[in-house]
This record gives C-alpha cells, structure tokens and sequence, in this order.
C-alpha cells in the first residue's frame, strides 16, 4: 500500500481466528446488553416490547456501523483482540464502506457458522470477506509486532554487511522462533549463511541470535 | 548517516509526533477546542507528518534496524488515519441525501429497478387477477391454516376491530414492522450478490405472496378491511422492497457483467451504490413502518380518507424518486 507522501506502508491484515476470537466478544457484549434490556423493559409492557423490538434491530444492524465509523475502526471486540477496520488504501473507515461490510454480514454468514465468510476470508491474500471485499476494506492488526519480541536476549553482534529490512526481518523472525527450533535445526539454518556469520555450527546460531539483538535494538 | 546519530537527531520529533497523536486519537469530546498542550499546533501537524515520512523513506533505504523501521511505520500509519479521514457527517447532507441524491442514485440505476419492478409487480398483479377466476389457485399458494389465519385478520364480521392485527398495540407493532421489515429489505440487498439470484426469489416470492395474499381476501370478498389496511403504508413499503431488490440485481450484475472493470474494482463501486441505497431504504421502511403502525390500522377512517392517503403516498413517493435532485446542481 502506498501513501500520497510516496511511502510504502505495510498493513498486517488479521487472519480469520483472531476475527472470529472479536466477533465472539462482540456477539457476547450485544446478547449481554439485550438480556439487559429484557429484563428492564419486561415491565413496560407493549411499549416496552417496542423498544426491545427495536434495541434488537439496532444491535444486530446499527452495532458494528456506529462502532466502526464514530471509535477508529473498533468495535469493543475488535478493541479487545487489537482489530482495526480500515479502507483498502489504509485510511479510517466511512459511513457507506462500513454500512456496505456490515450488510454484506448476512450473505458472509451463509449457510451457517460465517461459511462463505470464513472460506472467502481463507482463499483471500489478505484475509477479506466478501463484505471487505464489496466494502473495498481491511481489518488489519493495530499493534506493533516487534515492540515486544521474544527473541533470546544475547548481547548484540555487528553485522559485518547493511542487511535490507526484509533480510533483517529474517534474521529477527529466526530468533523469535529459536526456542521453537531443536539445536541441530538451528544450526542447520545458521549453516546456509557462512558470508554473514563467517563461522559454522554453535557460533553461527550465537551469531546470528546476536545480530536480531542488535537489529531490535539492544545492546 | 549512522543509525544512531539518525535517532539522536530525530527522536525528539518522532516522540513529539508520538504524543500528538496519542492526545488526538482520544474520543472527540476530550479533544475538542485547545490544542494539544505543550506539544505542537494542529495546524504543524501535516508538516511533522511528512517529515517522520521522509524519515521513514530513509530508513528503509539506508537499510536501519527493523525495530527503528516497524517505530516509523506505526508513527505514519497512525498519522495516514489522522491526516486522511473523512470529514464529519454534517446534518445538511442528510437532507442532501434523501432530497437529492437518493432519488438520483435510484434513477441512475434505473434499468435493475425497472426489472425489479417487473418481477415484484408483474407477480403480485398477475396472482391477483389469477385468483379472481380461479379462486382455488390459493390453495396450492398456502395451507389451510395461514388461509384461516389471513381470513381472521381481515373478517369484515367484526369491522369494529383494528385492522391488520391479530393482537398488540400500535407501538409494539411499530418495534415488530422495524425490526422485521427492515431487515427483509436489507438482506434482500445483500442476496443479491450471489449472481442476482436471491433478490430475484426474494421478489418473486414476496410478489407472490402479497399478491396471494391480496388476491385470495378479495375474492372471498374480505377485501374491504384488507385494502383499507394496506392503502395507507403500500406506497413506501412496496416501493421499497422493489429498491432493494433493484439494489441486489445491481450488485449482482458486478458479479456477472463487471463491463470494462476488474470484478474487484466492480464490486467496490457496486458497493459504495449498495451502502448508499441501503440508507435510503432504511428511511423509506421507518417511514411505512410508522404509517402501517399509528395510520393503517385506524379502524373508523371513512374509505375516501383511507384510499386518498395512500393514493397521495403512492403519487408523492413517485414524484420524489421522478424528479428528486433534478435541476440542482450536481454536488460531486
């Protein structure tokens, strides 16, 4: 995705579990306040079944509109797992894209359980129902992917070349996933940069563990 | 440049740009009027923007640490939410909207509308006139006991009751009409993805049952309370159900006939004229939802009242859709 001001920006959508995780918070939230209103409005008679009546239109339709348009592109439940609608050029969702994603829910629930959604949201690069897809927008993860990294904590090692991000990336994911990796795997992987890290085996790894620290930062 | 000597010399501003934006993304209420304090202008904001751009352009080119990158990222791509969003709703563009815009949207899609027209009203009308010469034709329509069930609503045996109710008041049956009918037209907008195919049941269906409906009361001759009930909220309601299947079919037809598009470009612009239809027909079914809830059921209207109220609805609904938004000047 490029900006106006000729930046490259990289939007991470959000793959379909952590959506569901958010429409399941939501789904909570909106029969825990119907329930709420059930019990209050069950004494006013027929006026109240009006506005049961219509509490129920509003928080199946309205709900995820007013979110999403009047709180960043949040619902609670999309606050809650880290969720953001945006529009496909990555600036805040509108009234009309939103509306269009949202009455897109009822063909994206077919036939049951969201299947057309979830199979759409599967084959989709970026993870689109045929709600974004008719809507023209994302849902993309809001927080930052390397403000916490679980990379071991090692003392950093300069590189002895300028890595491109993307090779950097590479190196950071590698020790992320270290722990995860048996020691010979790990070696194994460090082995197809003898350039880089001019050593083989055990000091490769060590290495390269200390070039992702010194990549993220650290000292 | 060092990356380090690149942070030393910049960190103040990306830290500035940082808390800005942390005071302007909070609700509206606690921002409004002052600037943020002790930070810098709004008005410094778009320039700071494009700076932390520049820096972020930079550093992806001089190969920085992606801890460095990923801090620029975040700052731009929250400052790309602030700088780029739309403007707040205005109270005159929905006067706009339903004055003009809607009608001309509606119109522009004329051709689906017209088809959805013809399928609604060519089966509605057709059962109708079907079952005043073969009357036994309702049977194949419904069974037994929605027939008796019809048949209850509108004896003209006890004429003295609210028309069109089997129980409940007006403004419980107002809750039920919104909830109920909007959401029929809505989910009539959205079937119509799937290749057209589930606006055009939806329509026929509805024609037909209306129609069957209608028909069948008539030739029994309970026709009387029946067509005093529905005069009054016909005009939006029918008219309506017709928009959003049009609406469907438009959608669906970016699904078959994208024309000189991509399908994704199709389905895109398709939407955004969905979404907006969408909001008219919202407005269009509250409003018969009213009149079919506090009007259509008064039950000791004289019949002249009855019929020119819906007769006006119907010729006041038209005009609006014929002639809305003609003349003035096409705001873009």
């Amino acid at each position: 995705m490029e900006t106006p001001e000729g930046i490259a920006l990289r939007l991470r959508a959000a793959g379909m579990m952590p959506r569901a995780a958010a429409w399941a918070i939501d789904f909570a939230l909106r029969l825990a306040v119907l329930w709420m209103f059930g019990i209050v409005l069950a004494l006013l008679g027929d006026l109240g079944v009006a506005v049961y009546l219509i509490v129920l239109f509003s928080l199946f339709w309205l709900y995820p509109v007013l979110f999403e348009v009047l709180h960043d592109g949040q619902t609670p439940g999309k606050r809650a797992v880290g969720l953001r609608v945006v529009n496909a050029n990555g600036t805040p969702v509108g009234w009309v894209p939103s509306i269009a994603r949202n009455l897109m829910r009822t063909v994206d629930m077919l036939p049951l359980f969201y299947g057309f959604g979830l199979v759409a949201g599967l084959v989709d690069r970026n993870s689109r129902r045929f709600g974004d897809m008719v809507a023209g927008t994302l849902v993309v993860h809001v927080d930052n992917p390397h403000g916490h990294s679980t990379a071991p904590n090692v003392p950093a090692v300069q590189p002895p070349l300028l890595l491109p991000a993307a090779e950097q990336g590479a190196i950071v994911a590698f020790a992320e996933r270290a722990r995860q990796l048996t020691p010979e795997r790990q070696q194994e992987l460090a082995n197809l940069l003898p350039q880089l890290t001019q050593a083989r085996g055990a000091v490769a790894v060590q290495r390269l563990l200390g070039m992702a620290s010194s990549f993220l930062g650290r000292q | 440049m060092k990356q380090d000597a690149f942070q030393a010399r910049h960190d103040a501003e990306w830290t500035a740009l940082d808390q800005w934006l942390a005071k302007r993304t909070r609700p509206a209420a606690k921002q409004r009027g002052r600037d943020a304090d002790g930070l810098f202008g709004d008005l410094e904001f778009p320039a700071m923007y494009r700076r932390v751009c520049q820096h972020l352009a930079l550093a992806q080119r001089r190969g920085y640490s992606v801890l460095l990158i990923d801090r620029l990222q975040d700052l731009v791509h929250r400052g790309h939410l602030v700088l780029y969003r739309p403007p707040p709703p205005r109270w005159q563009a929905v006067i706009q909207f339903f004055g003009a815009d809607f009608p001309r949207l509606v119109r522009r899609h004329g051709r689906a509308m017209g088809i959805a027209a013809v399928l609604f009203f060519g089966s509605f009308i057709g059962v109708i006139v079907a079952m005043q010469y073969r009357p036994e034709f309702a049977h194949s329509l419904f069974d037994a006991s929605e027939l008796a069930r019809f048949e209850a609503m509108y004896d003209p045996a006890n004429a003295d009751a609210r028309l069109g109710r089997e129980s409940g008041s007006d403004v419980k049956m107002f809750g039920y009409y919104i909830l109920n009918n909007v959401s029929i037209g809505f989910r009539t907008i959205a079937a119509g993805f799937f290749a057209c195919i589930g606006s055009v049941y939806v329509l026929l269906f509805n024609g037909l049952f209306l129609g069957g409906v209608a028909g069948h009361l008539t030739a029994i001759g309970y026709g009387g309370p029946f067509w005093r009930f529905v005069a009054g909220h016909s005009a939006p309601e029918l008219l309506a159900i017709v928009i959003s299947g049009g609406a469907g079919l438009q959608l669906g037809m970016a699904l078959i006939a994208p024309g000189r598009r991509s399908r994704g470009r199709a389905f895109v612009e398709a939407g955004n004229d969905m979404a907006k239809l969408a909001l008219g027909i919202f407005g269009m079914l509250v409003f018969a939802a009213f009149v079919e809830a506090f009007w259509s059921s008064i039950g000791w209207m004289p019949d002249p009242v009855k019929f020119g109220v819906g007769g006006l609805l119907w010729v006041l609904i038209l005009l609006w859709l014929w002639r809305g938004g003609r003349g003035a000047a096409h705001a873009a």
